[in-house]
């Protein structure tokens, strides 16, 4: 199964832009209108008071202007997403966004000016100089364009926040979830269901090696459920519930299964990673014991050697490079891992301990598999 | 009703044979621990009943199943945790069993097993296949006991044979040759060098070219018919 990172659907996407841009229209417009409307009254006030113009030449100034302002605005908008303006911080923006107001004012006001006193005739009224006019004009205008700006900006503000609040809850989600996973894939469940069903057997048959199974099975998935939450272990530790699989492995197979523990004193307290060497065994058990009908022995070394912790987990077998192909009618579709636990492990092993760590599979010799672990007695520098 | 069963643990024939022990009308006559010896105890014991692993060293269950001679005995697969099988039992209403096995849930396999005519997968191997007969086939994560009245068409490729049944054509690990040395002549008819019809399938006869004969089966397929 492809788990793949958590995204938005891709119709959740385009109905969320849908959503925007009817937004936009209804922003644009309502502000708009609104301008256009207080306008109006003002100079309708005014006139009347005054009475110096024609009401209608104006009217026709005032909707020129604000409909050009709309145009501005509209126009400027695919600039700013072209240019990334929304992605920007604030020190960066707010001299942009100065300039492009001063210079969208600059504009706005020259066709007013011409179309106004140029177009319509516009009677001037001389009591100012005309640059004046024009100067005060640019300066209203600039910071009617920046209020624009604002509304626009803190509009994608407040979206951007939302976006990482989302973002970063899906990402949360999508972290326990793997955390959820990789918690499943410590505990095989063909082997605890195999261990159930041995120790109902034993139950009968021998009722104090029952008891001792279930305190072994318990202490297996106890600390296979803890130590996810811990980033090492002391070796023993870690050994003492491999020696419990081993022991509950051995109630399974009987005969079939031998065990031989060389392990060096000075390395019992050493941190590894938690449930390192149980993956090791683990998988030792299965190619090299439950799929092979005679058995065999599996060996765990460890050693303190110049500077590093050398774990060794020894199973008789070849590796499947080697191993004879099967027709191709009688693949068996058998438990879905070729070598996926081993290859995490060993990513882990590389995360806690840095690059000097490392985890190979190889043979020891024709009959013998060796699955290794070197890890650094110092961690790496954090 | 004569058991087998197949498990590479001791402990788990232990406890199998002690959850048996309630149920007087099976009487287990022997144990193996692999499929080499199963498939010697199943030709000398005749069980018409086995309880068979699906996940042992060496072969599997299934793989041992598909080396049996046909027809297959009766089968309850007993697993303990394994998607791929419970898959593909349940794709094809096979009986399973989880372990540890719940006694209630062993009543029923057993119960189902009663309602089903028996004596069927008695005959010997080296006789002919009635038509109540089942033979074990498989391709990929599917398997199927294919009763042998359901089989329209076998067709040979090269050491194997391709059989059709209902809607599904998987591959034996069988030659035409062997399989026509134990189909009964009297349902099914040699066609033609690499196809065996079952003639209880055909749908209508027609002339061919050069003297030949079209047999056309129910379910679709057209089958020249060679002149010998």
């Amino acid at each position: 199964m492809i788990h793949a990172t958590p995204m938005p659907p891709p119709d959740d996407e385009a109905r969320r832009e849908r959503a925007k841009m009817r937004l936009y229209v209804l922003c644009q417009t309502a502000g708009w209108g609104l301008f256009l409307l207080v306008q109006l009254v003002i100079s309708m006030s005014l006139s009347a008071s005054r009475a110096k113009h024609d009401g209608l030449t104006t009217a026709a100034i005032i909707v020129m202007m604000v409909t050009l302002g709309l145009l501005l605005t509209h126009y400027f908008r695919p600039f700013i997403c072209r240019w990334a303006w929304r992605d920007l911080g604030w020190r960066a923006l707010l001299p942009r966004v100065l300039l492009a107001a001063v210079a969208l004012a600059a504009a706005w006001n020259s066709i007013t000016f011409v179309y106004g006193y140029g177009l319509l005739r516009e009677e001037w009224d001389n009591k100012f100089s005309p640059w004046l006019i024009f100067g005060i004009n640019w300066v209203n205008l600039s910071i009617l364009m920046l209020g624009w700006f604002s509304c626009y900006f803190i509009y994608h503000l407040f979206d951007r926040f939302n976006r990482s609040e989302i973002e970063r809850l899906r990402l949360m989600a999508a972290v326990k979830d793997s955390e959820l996973r990789a918690l499943k894939s410590q505990v095989n469940p063909h082997f605890i269901f195999n261990a159930l069903n041995s120790l109902r057997a034993l139950i009968d048959e021998d009722p104090a090696r029952a008891r001792l199974a279930v305190t072994q099975l318990a202490n297996l998935l106890r600390y296979s459920l803890q130590s996810s939450q811990l980033e090492t272990v002391p070796f023993e530790d870690e050994l003492k519930v491999v020696n419990d699989y081993l022991a509950l492995e051995q109630v399974r197979h009987e005969e079939r299964l031998c065990l031989r523990l060389d392990v060096a004193p000075e390395t019992r307290h050493l941190p590894v990673p938690p449930m390192l060497l149980q993956t090791l065994v683990e998988n030792a058990v299965k190619y090299g014991i439950s799929l092979r009908p005679e058995g065999g022995e599996i060996a765990i070394i460890a050693r303190n050697e110049a500077g590093f912790l050398r774990l060794q987990v020894t199973n008789p077998g070849s590796l499947p490079s080697i191993s004879i192909a099967v027709p191709p009618m009688a693949a068996v579709p058998r438990e879905a891992s070729t070598g996926l636990g081993l290859r995490n492990a060993g990513e882990r092993l590389r995360l806690l301990f840095g690059e000097r760590a490392t985890l190979e599979l190889r043979a020891l010799s024709p009959a013998v598999v060796v699955a290794e672990a070197l890890i650094p007695l110092r961690p790496a520098a954090a | 009703m004569k058991a087998l069963l197949i498990d590479d643990e001791r402990l788990a024939r232990n406890e199998l044979r002690r959850l048996l022990v309630a149920f007087t009308q099976i009487e287990i006559v022997g144990e193996a621990s692999t499929a080499k010896q199963a498939r010697e105890l199943i030709g000398s014991l005749r069980p018409e009943l086995v309880f068979l692993d699906v996940q042992m060293p060496g072969e599997t269950g299934l793989e041992l199943l598909e080396s049996l001679e046909p027809p297959a005995p009766r089968v309850i697969f007993t697993t303990a945790y394994d998607e791929f099988a419970v898959k593909a039992f349940e794709l094809n209403a096979l009986d399973y069993l989880l372990k540890p096995v719940d006694p209630a849930r062993l009543a029923t396999a057993l119960a189902r097993l009663d309602e089903r005519p028996a004596g069927a997968s008695v005959s010997a191997p080296t006789g002919r296949l009635a038509n109540e007969d089942k033979v074990f086939v498989r391709e990929g994560e599917r398997c199927w006991f294919v009763e042998v009245k359901t089989i329209r068409l076998l067709e040979s490729e090269g050491n194997y044979t391709r059989v059709h049944f209902a809607d599904a054509q998987p591959q034996l690990f069988r030659s035409l040759n062997a399989m026509e040395e134990r189909l009964d002549p009297k349902f099914f008819f040699r066609a033609n060098r690499r196809q065996i019809i079952n003639l209880a399938w055909v749908d209508k006869i027609e002339p061919w070219f050069s003297g030949g004969l079209l047999v056309h089966l129910k379910g679709g397929a057209k089958i020249e018919l060679s002149r010998r």
